[in-house]
């Protein structure tokens, strides 16, 4: 008789994989890394593959300018303040939402959902001729009221969801041991919805400091934000090296998004929030 | 994400919270019927009730005569309709095929792939189109690498009406894919091994079994697309041809170029009237899965 | 300790749900009494209403003669065991169990000291740093049961606490209870579906249904003596057979059996282990059904004639067969009628 061979399932390749990871590899990291790349090339003539020569020449030129600074500063605190008055109007509603019995609470919920029927430049168009009347055009507060808007689905949305998923249980639990529901609150129920409430601030913060076209539309040219000085660069600026550090500079929030917001994008839930 | 009955058993219904809560959402509620409900209903009565020389409200159409006449206008909204359904085609040709395999394979390699997909969603498309010229434009790195293969250049879709398209492709790509998945989710492994079981080959399953059951989440994906690429604004502006231009770009120039607010508004409410339908399916499609939870 | 009495209490959701009707109960000081009732009785409801979680629609609740209904349930003397353990997941054992001395101002080396004490009173010394996520399923339940216990409430609530722990851990668990409650002399209300543990652990047993009681009787009168056709086919199991008395006498089908009451429809109620049957010539009461051995005895299932099914205890099953006709001989049993007892024999089932 014949020595026993186990059966070994061949390995099968990948081929599909393999295929996407290579052409969205080139699509989409490769185009990156050549800004990233130019961010860091002191001299990088055509038609050379590689630049003559890395440094932090343009490092310092860019952190040099004056526009570059006023830009950081203006996008920070646009989207500082922004994210701090959405979180204070939109956690306790988004509490109420889910939490309590009132009237129309159902259709004032979807009532957030009016900004998504319409296509959106064309809906800053629409707000910007009613800004135009009350001389918000080119005002600080007339970008942050825009921008401000643009968060209230998501820092309503997001939180309800964290909310409703606290076990009612626990916050009875805590009133039985004598809490105050102020201090249920505050020591059960705020630590439970945490983490999500976080990625929804940090979103928050994140898109808004990307906010490009209500800030064009509304703010230009007295309120210039790091988006918009890009477009500029990208217009004006023959310096390559310029726009590819502030690209880098830009991409720092992103990258933070990235870092802590990523589990929250790839649950379901966010895209079901998208209407999927 | 839904809206469950709070009268559930656990809770404590709150009869008093009927004010308190209607107190507590007032801001939003309110920020979203002045800043939104309030200036599209505007927008669509100051563009038809103009005032005459006489300086009384008259009914009007004249704003929108002039748009449906004006050979420039109607060539910005063709080259509009243009990006927008190739845009959706292109997305839906990507990501579909993206999406399926996601849905399908396991392993670290399909996570790099997720993580691909999902990635231009922590890349501003101010930065992508920088990252556009740099790869595409003339010049660019594809130039470089054809230079050093000594091939020929390629013509640069950079301030053509291709260079929006490549970019808004890229940005919609992760939101595409993720509703694509999420509805892709639903499609049971049973139903089709069963599939398999009766003899039928991929391309069957495919189109019997997996398509009909995501036909609503193309249908999402897609509107969703076209409702952001429509009025895209940055993307057409910085990579797209100065004339004609995407209604984005235009509906800006004419606002604060050319100060022109009734026109732009004119404008926004044109393209409000050509994504209406896809906006109020979108709507409805987030209202049902909503309720379904 | 401490006396907790009920009176009139009803809860009405909406104007369909009598979740709770007109309820009446004193739990006497140290006293461990069970809930007992089908799903959707009301169980939850009332505990819930002792807890303040919920607001009765009427009537009053004590404790030790003080009215609680209008108190939130942070200013009640109660202490409530929930279902799912309802650990706070974001703190450790030790926090958990700290939350509430903490709220009483107590100064923090005591609070250490209580904490230590309770843990060992629920057998998890040293457990004080772990994770609620670390702990198995009784562990989760019992440092719930610490959390009330830790805080020396005046009554105990705990609705099904074990529900969700395999048999075996249940009945470890449910020892444990009845012996800490026992040393501590705390009055408890306790809410079950299972009749076991009802039997197992309770001084009384309150059998409810629709919102209602249907008797309040220790453990071993229940199995006895039970008030009603629905309390009897609930605790244990019970022959109850539906029929007519004429004359004295007790039909239904081919079965009849002396029954000293007034004419008209009753229920004669037998329990299985009361219930001989006899091998019969010619056709018989019923017929033999199915027997299944359980070893230490059997159990024989019969058909009436008409249809009906009922159970008979057997020493021996290998003595029976399937499709044998047999005579009835009832041993102790009762009547009921209106609901309530009609007769009982005098060897009562
Ligand atoms: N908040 C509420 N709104 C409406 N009806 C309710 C509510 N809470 C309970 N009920 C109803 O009250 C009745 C009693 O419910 P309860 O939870 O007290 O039963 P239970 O005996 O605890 O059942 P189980 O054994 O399944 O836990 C049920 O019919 C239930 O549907
Ligand atoms: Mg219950």
């Amino acid at each position: 008789m014949a020595a026993a061979t186990t059966y070994r399932e061949p390995r099968r390749v990948d081929w599909a994989g393999i295929g996407f990871a290579v052409v969205l590899t080139l699509c989409i990291i490769l185009p990156l890394l050549v800004v990233g790349t130019w961010a860091f090339a002191n001299v990088w003539r055509y038609p050379s593959v590689l630049p003559q020569e890395f440094g932090l020449r343009y490092w310092n030129a860019t952190l040099a300018r004056a526009d570059v600074w006023t830009a950081i500063t203006t996008s920070i605190s646009l989207a500082v303040v922004v994210t701090l008055i959405s979180a204070i109007i939109c956690l306790p509603a988004a509490f109420a939402f889910a939490r309590l019995q009132f009237p129309g609470r159902s259709i004032l919920f979807f009532s957030f959902l009016a900004g998504q029927a319409f296509p959106k430049f064309g809906l800053l168009v629409a707000i910007a001729g009613i800004f135009l009347q009350l001389n918000l055009i080119g005002n600080f507060w007339g970008v942050v009221l825009i921008q401000l808007v643009g968060t209230l689905l998501f820092m309503i949305w997001i939180p309800v969801a964290a909310f409703q998923g606290v076990d009612r249980r626990m916050e009875e639990a805590a009133r039985d041991v004598g809490a105050s529901p102020l201090r249920v609150f505050w020591s059960i129920t705020l630590p439970q919805a945490g983490p999500t409430i976080g990625a929804a601030v940090l979103l928050t913060f994140v898109n808004t400091f990307y906010e490009t076209e209500g800030a064009w539309l509304i703010g230009a040219p007295a309120i210039r934000t790091m988006p918009v000085l890009m477009i500029s660069f990208i217009n004006n600026q023959p310096v390559i090296q310029y726009g590819a550090v502030l690209s880098v500079l830009l991409w720092i929030p992103s990258f933070f998004a990235l870092l802590f917001a990523r589990r929250v994008i790839s649950g379901g839930s966010f895209a079901r929030g998208f209407g999927a | 994400m839904s809206l469950s009955p709070t009268s559930d058993i656990v809770g404590a219904s709150k009869k008093s919270g009927g004010l308190i809560g209607l107190l507590l959402v007032a801001v939003p509620v309110l920020l979203i019927g002045w800043m939104i409900i309030y200036p599209i209903i505007a927008a669509v009565i100051t563009t038809l009730w103009l005032r005459n020389d006489a300086g009384a409200y008259v009914f009007s159409t004249q704003t929108y005569r002039f748009f449906f006449t004006d050979g420039y206008s109607l060539a910005n909204l063709g080259l509009t309709l243009w990006t927008t359904v190739v845009c959706a085609i292109i997305l839906l040709v990507v990501c579909l095929p993206i999406a399926l395999y996601l849905r399908f394979a396991t392993g670290r390699l399909a996570v790099y792939v997720q993580g691909l997909a999902i990635f231009p969603l922590f890349v501003p498309s101010i930065i992508l189109s920088y990252a556009f010229i740099r790869v595409l434009g003339p010049n660019g790195m594809l130039d470089i690498l054809l230079n050093a293969a000594h091939l020929p250049k390629i013509r640069s879709p950079y301030l053509t009406p291709w260079g929006p398209v490549i970019g808004l492709v890229w940005d919609h790509i992760p939101l595409t894919v993720l509703i694509l998945m999420a509805g892709l989710g639903s499609v049971s492994d049973a139903s089709i091994e069963a599939a398999k079981d009766v003899g039928a080959g991929p391309v069957t399953r495919l189109w019997y079994i997996i398509l009909p059951r995501i036909s609503n989440s193309i249908l999402v994906a897609a509107s969703f697309a076209v409702l952001g690429i429509f009025s895209a604004f940055t993307l057409p502006y910085v990579l797209g041809p100065a004339a004609p231009e995407m209604m984005g770009p235009f509906m800006q120039r004419t606002f604060r170029d050319l100060y022109d607010p009734p026109n732009a508004i004119t404008q926004a409410v044109v393209s409000f009237g050509f994504c209406i339908v896809f906006g109020l399916f979108y709507v409805r499609s987030v209202v049902r899965n909503q309720r379904a939870r | 300790m401490a006396v907790l009495d009920i009176k009139g209490v009803s809860k009405f959701f909406g104007s369909a749900v009598r979740a709770v009707d007109d309820f009446d109960l004193t739990v006497g000081n140290g006293e461990l009494v069970c809930l007992l009732g089908p799903s959707g009785s009301g169980k939850s409801t009332l505990l819930r209403m002792i807890g303040g979680f919920e607001t009765p629609s009427a009537g009053s609740i004590t404790i030790d003669g003080d009215e609680v209904i209008h108190l939130p349930p942070e200013r009640r003397p109660t202490g409530m065991v929930f279902q799912s353990h309802a650990l706070w997941t974001h703190m450790n054992v030790f926090k958990n169990l700290a939350f509430g001395l903490k709220l009483r101002r107590l100064p923090a080396d005591e609070i250490r000291r209580k904490v230590e004490d309770v843990l060992k009173l629920v057998g998890l010394t040293g457990y004080g740093t772990r994770q609620t996520h670390q702990l198995s399923g009784g562990q989760q339940q019992r440092v719930a049961l610490a959390r009330s216990l830790v805080l020396e409430p005046k009554i105990l609530l705990l609705d099904e606490p074990f529900a969700s722990l395999d048999q075996h851990l249940r009945e470890r668990l449910r020892e444990e209870v009845r012996d800490i409650q026992q040393r501590m002399g705390i009055t408890t209300l306790f809410v079950t579906h299972g009749q076991d543990e009802a039997l197992s652990m309770a001084d009384r047993i309150v059998v409810m249904r629709d919102g209602r009681i249907e008797q309040v009787a220790a453990p071993d009168m229940l199995y006895r003596e039970p008030a009603t056709p629905f309390v009897a086919g609930f605790i244990g199991t019970m022959n109850l057979i539906e029929g007519e008395v004429k004359g004295g006498k007790f039909v239904r089908a081919s079965f009849s059996h002396p029954l000293p009451i007034a004419d008209g429809p009753a229920i004669f109620a037998v329990r299985p282990e009361a219930l001989a049957i006899a091998p019969a010539t010619g056709e018989g009461a019923a017929r033999i059904h199915r027997v299944t051995d359980y070893g230490t005895h059997g159990l024989v299932d019969l058909e009436l004639p008409d249809g009906t099914r009922h159970k008979a205890m057997v020493s021996e099953a290998r003595d029976w067969k399937a499709g044998q006709p047999v005579t009835l001989a009832p041993r102790a049993f009762a009547a009921y009628r209106d609901n309530a007892v009609a007769y009982r024999s005098s060897t009562a089932s």
